[in-house]
């Protein structure tokens, strides 16, 4: 029954590794920080949920929008802007 | 499943020391201002009696709340209401803490350190830690609870002996005082009872009804009432403002080791209420308390796993999902102190007017959350298709029982209540 437990423990670790890694390209806050006063970044922050509320921190001038809608909201912005989404 | 004093407390203390009971506490005293204290007394009050009086019905050493609802519900529903009490409010409750413990280590300890990856690695130990023998994971209990609570008492402290002026925010006129807002405070002290004497069925709603009422104190001495009735993490805000950083990290200490708390508390009352349905004369023999102990917790913990990775985490539906889970464990204990209030005045030919009367307030308490929920018809489905499956299961259960053991005993039932 232990080993039934550490092999169920090492799925639920192995589990949350795919959500750990992504192929998106990302962005540091440094690398944020000096765009910010650019007039051609918009930041977008799509954490819904627990993912938004459990959250203290939140980027000054982000426009919280559904990711859901993206259909929506993409029709806002312009091709050549930076886009920068904030999900996690 | 018998505990010793201290013991008792701290199981029953894990939910009210997670990041939930933190953000109801924290929203109340924004929302009702100081009135929030005395309707935190009442509430506290009004789970001291129910608890008091369901102990006071169990009297003999057999008894459990299981066969004490069965008196009342008859067997299938009585096991029906246990399992649905309390499996869809651990897993749910696992699933909202995590994420909510992964965001304040990312934010508050380790920027680099993912916060999704944290919300799993502390599952995993969470569920390793149930394979260890039970005085470990006992021990372990105590060390979560004496963190949280010991961390929210020094911040505390430090507010209130630090306010310039401390209290000003009381003197405010609250603006957003509702019935709805009281009857939040039914939730903070969801999961509370557990085994123990009639000492803690008063012990616990006070000592929390201290502490709460203190940090409320503290949190409107420094934070704007509106600012601390909307926020999703006042707890987190007050802390900033009373001691700035260090006050983060302290808060950040009581939110891991509060969810931890929670989770622990949280599995150890789902295991001993659903081992009382396998030591009743009438079920017993299906699922044996030493094999739930090995196998509730995995599964609590591949549910909640699967639920986070699953991205429930990010939809509002958690949210929805575990208000109901909330509401059915009250739908539990309401049924649990009716069943009481009717078996004292069968034994003793007197009703217990003060237990009938907290029963009647707590069964109206927990029908007006459920009509004033914000998503009222999703919380309604939720709830009524959990006691539809739990009903399924809970006649499966008692049928494969019969099958296997030879015709209930419901003399015995009777004689160990």
């Amino acid at each position: 029954m232990k080993k039934l437990i550490l092999l169920l423990s090492f799925l639920l670790l192995s589990a949350g590794l795919p959500a750990i890694a992504s192929d998106v390209p990302t962005m540091s806050k440094e690398e944020l920080k000096a765009q910010l006063n650019s007039s051609t970044l918009a930041i977008l922050d799509v954490r819904s949920g627990r993912d938004w509320s459990s959250s203290e921190f939140k980027i000054t001038g982000a426009v919280r929008v559904l990711g859901s809608e993206i259909a929506k909201w993409s029709k806002d912005y312009k091709k050549d802007q930076t886009i920068v989404l904030y999900c996690a | 499943m018998k505990h010793s004093f201290w013991l008792s407390i701290a199981l029953g203390a894990g939910w009210l020391l997670s990041p939930e009971s933190l953000v109801i506490a924290g929203n109340s005293a924004g929302n009702m201002g100081w009135l929030a204290i005395p309707a935190l007394a009442a509430v506290a009050l009004l789970f001291a009696l129910t608890g008091n009086l369901i102990k006071q019905s169990l009297a003999t050493e057999n008894s459990s709340d299981f066969l004490l609802l069965s008196s009342l519900t008859g067997t299938i529903p009585a096991i029906c209401l246990t399992i649905v009490s309390c499996l869809p409010f651990v897993t749910l409750a696992a699933t909202a803490l995590l994420v909510s413990s992964g965001y304040t280590f990312n934010e508050v300890f380790l920027y680099w350190f993912p916060n999704f990856g944290f919300s799993f690695l502390l599952l995993g130990l969470l569920s390793i830690l149930q394979a260890f023998p039970e005085k470990i994971i006992l021990r372990a209990q105590i060390i979560f609870v004496l963190l949280a609570a010991g961390g929210l008492f020094l911040l505390t402290v430090v507010g209130i002996a630090g306010a310039e002026q401390p209290g000003n925010a009381l003197l405010q006129k609250p603006e957003k005082v509702s019935a709805a807002s009281s009857a939040l405070l039914l939730l903070l002290f969801t999961g509370s009872r557990l085994s123990g004497g009639s000492k803690q069925s008063f012990l616990i709603p006070a000592i929390a009804f201290v502490l709460f009422s203190f940090w409320m104190f503290a949190s409107l001495s420094y934070v704007n009432p509106e600012r601390l009735g909307s926020s999703t993490i006042p707890y987190m805000t007050a802390a900033r403002k009373i001691m700035g950083d260090p006050g983060r990290q302290i808060m950040g200490l009581i939110i891991i080791s509060g969810t931890s708390a929670a989770i622990t508390g949280l599995l150890i009352m789902c295991r001993s209420m659903l081992g009382a349905i396998t030591l009743s004369p009438n079920t017993k023999s299906l699922f044996s308390v030493k094999k739930q102990r090995y196998l509730l917790p995995p599964l609590v913990a591949l549910a909640t796993g699967i639920l986070m990775a699953r991205g429930l985490a990010g939809d509002d539906l958690l949210e929805i999902l575990l208000h109901g889970a909330l509401i059915l464990w009250l739908i539990h204990h309401s049924l649990l102190a009716l069943s009481a209030v009717i078996l004292i005045q069968k034994r003793t030919g007197h009703m217990p007017i003060a237990g009938a009367l907290s029963t009647a307030i707590l069964i109206g308490g927990v029908l007006f959350l459920i009509t004033t929920s914000p998503q009222r018809t999703e919380t309604i489905r939720f709830i009524t298709s959990m006691l539809g499956a739990g009903g399924l299961l809970a006649a499966i259960w008692y049928l494969l029982h019969k099958k296997l053991t030879p015709e209930p005993t419901t003399q015995q039932t009777e004689k160990s209540l």
